[in-house]
């Protein structure tokens, strides 16, 4: 598997798109979650000891939840770069030329998903440096608390990043086409908010939790105004999201694998 | 002599298109084995099902005696369809990932380069090159390794007159050093000039497959002339002479096509001449490959039309 991550490597460090999307994806978690501080910090009015109404959100133990939560947002970003990779090969017909040339379709495609993995544990460190950030140096370390608690949240972060990059590899793998798979990637994402915001909220139809990125999106909930969750809740439900996840993951694997190792490519 | 290549009833279904039809046929080590047809007969997917990047609707193939690996793969050099590499890499570059994948090192990448006349421009993108250049360097990808069996599908596509005699010129020094080679190709003289085998496809169907000299040899045939208004009386003499396959006009004088093998031309003028007639014009003739091809197609058609009918 080394062998082939050098090779892959060398398909794109002197691809100057790649450093550039890449050099997007890091720059953004903590640029959009310094963004939301500052407007947190400077728009709400504040209480009589100094506080804001909305409590320290990018203090620690808030912190973790809060950067992961602001993180999820940019989702799209690497969605891209995954996207552009894949569908690069496609483009330029050398997923063939790499099978020709003697990689099995098994190794091709085994590659990549390590890289995606890669890729989500490498958006989580960042994610990982920023609430450090945030909680050391944006704000004092509250007293009487444990830096680490609430550092679960990381962890759901690294779960929801590897499901929608997956996806994000799943559509490029099936359409094949950049311009076309960022398109689907984006209404899908619109999409199912919609349709659970619909089904959910209105029609009140639990199981629309488990929808394919609802599922991942309920481990991190709003975290800027806590009373919207009902803790007890949330809580027993957390090992139903992480499973109901890795069964999406599980099958995302399956679809790839069904229609790349099968088909003419 | 071992086979390199087996192909056994391969067949191929493009949804209701049937671009394979039970396609067999044996490479056997050593040979420049010609695959030969027109556009759309069927050579590309071929040789892409046994590259496997197509998937084979039936059949089995195997390289080397063994059911098809990665790992041969590797020891294959192939050139199929059109050069595929990364646009923004420079060539040697691209040249270097072919290598790793192939699982060799680099150093046999300047000799590659020199080879295709491309060690000046092996810096510049792969997208700045021209279509002939693109070529090229497709070629030297197949060359890494020096591997002992290549596989060319249309390896002059794109190349101007020098490139492709100079392709062609490669390709039969690849040959003389013993190199087992598979071309496909839809240009006749090309296969003709350089190959030792051929399989002749059409339509998906395979319609010969062989020795190139066998395959020729039953195209040997005679040209006779002879008095005039004795036309008629030889065509119908040599209709009746065992061996005979088929006797046709053309021009002044009369074609005999033989059965293989069994043709003598001595045998030939004598039986004329104790039947009375004195043949003023005896010419042996090899067919070109070309009118082997033209003659089988015509026959594939005719045949096709009659069952349509």
């Amino acid at each position: 598997m080394l062998n082939l991550l050098r090779i892959e490597w060398m398909k794109v460090k002197n691809y100057r798109t790649f450093w550039i999307l890449l050099a997007i994806v890091i720059v953004s978690v903590p640029g959009l979650s310094y963004m939301i501080f500052n407007i947190m910090d400077n728009s709400f009015p504040k209480a009589k000891n100094g506080k804001s109404i909305l409590g320290s959100p990018f203090a620690f133990p808030d912190a973790w939840q809060s950067v992961s939560w602001n993180s999820t947002l940019l989702f799209i970003l690497p969605a891209i770069l995954i996207i552009t990779l894949t569908t690069n090969e496609f483009t330029y017909k050398t997923h063939r030329q790499n099978i020709i040339d003697g990689w099995s379709r098994k190794q091709f495609i085994g590659v990549k998903l390590v890289e995606v993995f890669l890729l989500s544990l490498l958006s989580t460190f960042v994610v990982l440096l920023t609430v450090l950030g945030f909680g050391y140096i944006a704000n004092k370390v509250p007293a009487g608390i444990s830096v680490w608690q609430g550092s679960r949240f990381l962890f759901f972060y690294f779960v929801q990043a590897l499901s929608y990059f997956t996806i994000a590899f799943l559509l490029s793998m099936l359409i094949k086409r950049s311009g076309l798979a960022i398109g689907a990637f984006l209404i899908y994402m619109l999409l199912e908010n919609v349709v659970v915001g619909i089904f959910h909220n209105i029609y009140h139809i639990n199981a629309m939790e488990y929808m394919p990125e609802e599922v991942t999106d309920r481990l991190i909930p709003f975290p800027y105004i806590k009373a919207l969750l009902d803790v007890g809740r949330w809580e027993h439900l957390i090992p139903g999201y992480l499973a109901g996840a890795a069964v999406y993951l599980f099958i995302y694997c399956l679809v790839m694998a069904r229609s790349f190792l099968r088909n003419d490519l | 002599m071992s086979n390199i290549l087996s192909i056994q009833s391969v067949t191929k279904f493009y949804g209701k298109i049937r671009a394979l039809n039970q396609v067999s046929f044996e490479v056997p080590a050593g040979s420049v084995f010609g695959v030969l047809g027109p556009n759309g007969s069927g050579k590309t997917t071929l040789l892409g099902i046994v590259m496997d990047v197509l998937k084979a609707s039936g059949g089995r193939y195997s390289w080397f005696g063994e059911p098809p690996s990665e790992k041969q793969r590797q020891k294959i050099g192939t050139l199929l369809e059109t050069p595929n590499f990364y646009h923004y890499l420079s060539g040697e570059r691209n040249l270097r990932i072919a290598a790793a994948i192939k699982g060799r090192g680099t150093e046999d990448i300047p000799r590659v380069l020199e080879m295709v006349k491309l060690t000046e421009r092996k810096d510049s993108k792969f997208s700045s090159y021209s279509l002939g250049m693109k070529q090229r360097l497709a070629i030297a990808s197949c060359m890494l390794g020096d591997p002992q069996v290549l596989v060319f599908d249309e390896p002059t596509n794109g190349l101007d007159p020098v490139g492709i005699a100079e392709t062609r010129e490669t390709i039969r020094q690849l040959a003389r050093e013993g190199k087992t080679i598979l071309l496909a190709s839809h240009l006749l003289d090309e296969v003709e000039k350089v190959c030792t085998h051929v399989a002749i496809l059409q339509r998906g169907q395979l319609l010969m497959a062989g020795d190139v000299n066998e395959v020729l040899m039953n195209e040997d045939f005679v040209e006779l002339g002879t008095g005039e208004g004795l036309q008629a009386k030889l065509q119908g003499l040599l209709a009746g002479l065992p061996g005979v396959r088929q006797v046709k006009p053309y021009d002044q004088h009369v074609q005999v096509f033989f059965e293989k093998g069994v043709m003598d031309t001595g045998e030939l003028n004598r039986y004329c001449f104790e039947n009375g007639i004195t043949l003023t014009y005896l010419q042996l003739r090899k067919r070109s490959l070309e009118s082997k091809f033209m003659e089988l197609t015509e026959e594939k058609n005719k045949s096709g039309a009659a069952v349509a009918r």
